[in-house]
């Protein structure tokens, strides 16, 4: 039996999910903009989850934007923001975001925008004092912050990120895909004033995603055409993605500290057991981290080619970022901390969900064990 | 309740569904189509089988295909992402892009966003029936030209464009064409290998596959060039990032393959369906089909069935046949109850075009359904009609 | 057997008008025209096509009395509705009890909401259309 140990790239839809979804996909056909009696059970069914994925990141129904997937939040939060502003100022974004919202601030760039990276330290977390005079050396629009890193697991403090973001008479805008359902996440009490999520991290369907926006925050549409979601995001909803998404987000909710509780125990014996093993360096070790997270190197190998090693040995695991795999450049996140580039390229990730077992994290560690001697001999 | 409401959107396909099943069952293929693991290689290759099935009813190369999230992104996408490239307007440099009143409400809406940057944008006035020649595209353009986009079928009257004629002599000009194939595909036609289009939007959900999933082709020879609209992981050669669902582009996948297997059969059955319906109300009086009459030199696409009732008003016409599932209008803007902007831009007058209804017609559709509705519409446009005191027989 | 205006009255409510409005749309009481040369009928008009709402009143006086009442609307649901109830309600009324009907008070009894006010001022019109003529040549 294969073990998966890559949760953090995507998730299993639960069955709970899949079961909701069903009629949907096979049943309700309405376009939810059509006025007849199918397009209003279809905008029923909407509304619903709307309340469902709003109230488990604590935030109304009315902010919540569906979007394709974290991505489309991702750049919508960015580009919406940038494109509503009435002059060009500059954009902060943490050294160890996501591409989606690298990469966004980086087309803001291309635009005529100043974006700058917030400095981390070795342990990836905000280097405060450098962001501190960041935000005062010229006017900053918006600052963009993931809660915690998709590779590394580490969790910033994103509510003092906001504080002082507001002060400085920023917007903030926090990436919450990887941290929802793992640590609690409330909008309201964040201070966010833009934070993305999707379904495919929190065993819900792939390919929807939600970007919360505060009431007061303009932003401009980046799809456009149909007037769907009051004109912020035009084009046909995925209504059996909706739906699943608003099931999983309840589920979510519901068994937050139950996964979460799980995982970490998986991931304690996964930590005692890699300290047992020569030549392995956690990354970020004495930081915050996700309670499923841990990213690691082992000596003598590359990162790449550990995971192909497991992969023949039947075990799914990361060498970072899904969407960055394969580029052959080590991990942005772990450069951002300042590793030396030999070390970055080492890096593994281990994501755990709570079907993984005991028993799975000892197969890992004897085959870990196994492949450490193989590269030593 | 009877359904004809293909033009908004389809049912899934039991097939489709069979086929997209084991990418969401939990010990199925889940893993991300971009991780690099055993089980992401899995998925991937279902991901580019499906891409491979989008090509084959277009006549395109799967390489030439890029995963979206619906035709609303495509077009979106196509437009923004194509003039982006070419460069925008600026200080010595205008843009002009042609397109025509009669698309879909999201090229509208993008085009009169790039107007707000700058770009000039030409709306052209399609006949009567809904055809904007060749010929009437060709004098519009300019030196500026830089995108003329056309939809193939019109979503609301079922008008088919020339395509084929007007292609070759776009690209004689170097001009980029993007085509709107939301409705066209599995209704017409279409071979990009002898239609020099450059850019063509694609759905899922009109065809038989999922919501939530599209896709824009971008050819290859002579290359499409796109400045990416959503970025983040490279996806999508660079064009598109984001994790692709893949149970929603396998859906995609199945549906085009079941579409181009079942063409000729899909098209003859949908065609006498709308047939059968004109032939029961056409001796109303007062009744006036819009759109082509599908004659050779009207092409009409074989799903949609237009048609305007004078001496009555459109919302209550269509609250009066509530257990008839159409549209007035394009389903995005039938919630307004607003005359459809597709029939007054045709020329045709506020009243009818407020007292129109949309029939579209489906795989599942039965004879039965329609001979049903038939009734209802008389009965109705009956009763409607003596409550008018504007209607005189 | 169950007659057309009962199967079109149980039918269901695709925009989710109010109960009463839909009652009245689908069973239309007092729907039509009298007859040629009906003696005592006064008939008032409101609204115009290029409005989408056009409704005609026929109330058939008799010693200053409504004994008998017709409409005919062209318009939303809610318009027609406006019309059948008028035109129910005017029934025994004289001339003083018309005039005092006013579009707040059709408002409050079919429950119309703010988006459809238009509707009730189109029954208020037609309504003040009759009643001018009533004063213009008692019946």
């Amino acid at each position: 039996m294969p073990i998966y140990f890559d949760h953090n790239a995507t998730t299993p839809l639960d069955p709970r999910v899949l079961e909701a979804m069903l009629p949907y996909l096979r049943g309700a056909y309405g376009n939810a903009s059509s006025v007849h009696r199918y397009g209003r059970a279809a905008r029923a069914a909407i509304e619903a989850a709307r309340v469902q994925v709003a109230a488990w990141v604590g935030a109304e129904p009315a902010q919540l934007i569906w979007t394709s997937g974290a991505t489309e939040s991702n750049n919508l939060a960015l580009k919406g923001v940038a494109a509503s502003a009435t002059k060009k100022s500059r954009v902060l974004y943490g050294a160890t975001e996501h591409p989606a919202v690298l990469e966004a601030a980086l087309a803001l760039a291309e635009a005529g925008w100043g974006v700058e990276t917030i400095a981390v330290d070795g342990d990836g977390i905000v280097d405060w004092p450098t962001y501190t005079a960041q935000l005062s050396a010229a006017p900053v629009c918006l600052v963009a912050l993931m809660a915690a890193n998709n590779e590394t697991g580490v969790i910033q403090d994103t509510a003092r990120a906001a504080t002082l973001a507001h002060a400085a008479g920023a917007l903030m805008h926090i990436d919450a895909v990887q941290a929802a359902g793992k640590i609690d996440i409330d909008f309201a009490a964040s201070g966010a004033d833009l934070m993305s999520v999707s379904a495919h991290k929190v065993y819900g369907p792939k390919g929807i995603g939600a970007l919360i926006v505060g009431a007061d925050v303009e932003l401009q549409p980046q799809q456009r055409g149909g007037g769907q979601e009051h004109g912020r995001r035009g084009g046909t909803e995925n209504l059996p993605a909706i739906v699943g998404f608003g099931i999983a987000a309840e589920l979510a909710g519901e068994e937050r500290a139950a996964r979460a509780a799980a995982t970490l125990a998986l991931r304690l014996r996964l930590e005692a057991g890699l300290r047992q093993v020569p030549d392995v360096t956690v990354f970020a070790e004495s930081a915050p981290r996700l309670p499923n997270t841990v990213q690691f190197g082992l000596l003598g190998w590359e990162g790449e080619a550990l995971l192909m090693a497991l992969d023949r040995a039947g075990i799914a695991v990361s060498s970072g970022s899904a969407c960055a795999s394969g580029s052959g450049e080590p991990s942005h996140v772990l450069l951002g901390m300042g590793l030396p580039r030999e070390i970055a390229y080492r890096a593994v990730r281990v994501s755990l969900g709570p079907g993984n077992t005991d028993a799975e994290i000892d197969r890992f560690l004897s085959e870990l064990s196994a492949l450490r001697l193989q590269a030593a001999a | 309740m009877i359904y004809l409401d293909y033009a908004a959107t389809t049912p899934l396909d039991e097939r489709v569904f069979e086929a997209m099943l084991p990418f969401l069952k939990p010990d199925g293929l889940h893993a991300n189509p971009a991780s690099s693991h055993g089980p992401g290689f899995r998925a991937r290759a279902a991901v580019e089988r499906a891409r491979g099935e989008v090509a084959a009813l277009i006549g395109a190369e799967a390489s030439e295909i890029v995963w979206t999230s619906g035709a609303t992104e495509s077009n979106n996408l196509a437009l923004k992402g194509a003039l982006e490239f070419r460069g925008m307007p600026a200080a010595g440099r205008a843009v002009h892009i042609v397109t025509a009143r009669t698309e879909h409400k999201c090229v509208l809406d993008t085009c009169r966003h790039l107007e707000t940057l700058g770009v000039r944008v030409t709306y052209l006035k399609p006949d009567r029936n809904g055809v904007v020649t060749p010929e009437q595209v060709l004098a519009a353009i300019t030196p500026d030209t830089a995108l003329v986009s056309l939809m193939w079928v019109n979503n609301e009257i079922g008008a088919v464009q020339d395509i084929a004629r007007l292609a070759p002599q776009l690209r004689e000009r170097g001009i980029l064409l993007h085509v709107d194939a939301a409705q066209a595909a599995g209704k017409v036609k279409i071979d990009l290998r002898s239609v020099p289009v450059d850019l063509m939007s694609l759905s899922g959900h009109k065809l038989y596959g999922p919501k939530g999933v599209g896709a824009l082709f971008v050819r290859r020879k002579p290359r499409a060039r796109l400045a990416p609209q959503m970025h983040g992981g490279g996806h999508e050669q660079g064009m598109r990032s984001g994790t692709l669902a893949t149970h929603q582009v396998v859906g995609m996948g199945a549906a085009f393959a079941i579409a181009a297997a079942d063409f000729e059969a899909d098209v003859a059955h949908i065609s006498g369906l709308r047939d059968a319906l004109w032939q029961r109300l056409r001796d109303l009086p007062g009744v006036h089909r819009n759109g082509p009459d599908g004659s050779a030199e009207q092409p009409l696409a074989p799903h949609v069935l237009n048609l305007s009732f004078e001496g009555v008003e459109g919302e209550s016409l269509r609250a009066s046949l509530a257990d008839v599932a159409v549209s007035s209008g394009s389903a995005c803007s039938s919630a307004t109850a607003e005359p459809s902007y597709v029939l007054r831009a045709l020329g045709h007058d506020d009243e009818l075009a407020n007292a129109s209804l949309r029939f579209s017609f489906g795989r599942r559709t039965r004879l039965d359904e329609v001979e049903q509705v038939a009734v209802k519409v008389r009965q109705q446009l009956q009763w409607l009609r003596e409550l008018s005191p504007l209607w005189k027989p | 057997m169950e007659t057309l205006a009962e199967t079109q009255a149980a039918a269901a409510n695709p925009f989710n008008y109010g109960t009463q409005i839909w009652a009245l749309f689908r069973l239309a009481p007092r729907a039509g025209r009298f007859p040629p040369a009906t003696p005592g009928v006064v008939l008032g008009k409101a609204g115009t096509p290029a409005a989408h709402s056009v409704l005609s009143l026929a109330l058939q006086i008799d010693d200053g009395e409504v004994v008998d009442a017709r409409f005919q609307a062209y318009g939303c649901p809610t318009s027609i509705a406006v019309g059948a109830w008028i035109a129910d309600w005017a029934i025994g009324k004289r001339v003083a009890e018309l005039a005092a009907l006013t579009a707040t008070r059709l408002r409050n009894e079919l429950e119309i909401p703010d988006e459809r006010a238009h509707c009730a001022l189109l029954g208020e019109d037609a309504l003040r259309a009759v009643v001018a003529l009533m004063k213009q040549e008692p019946l």
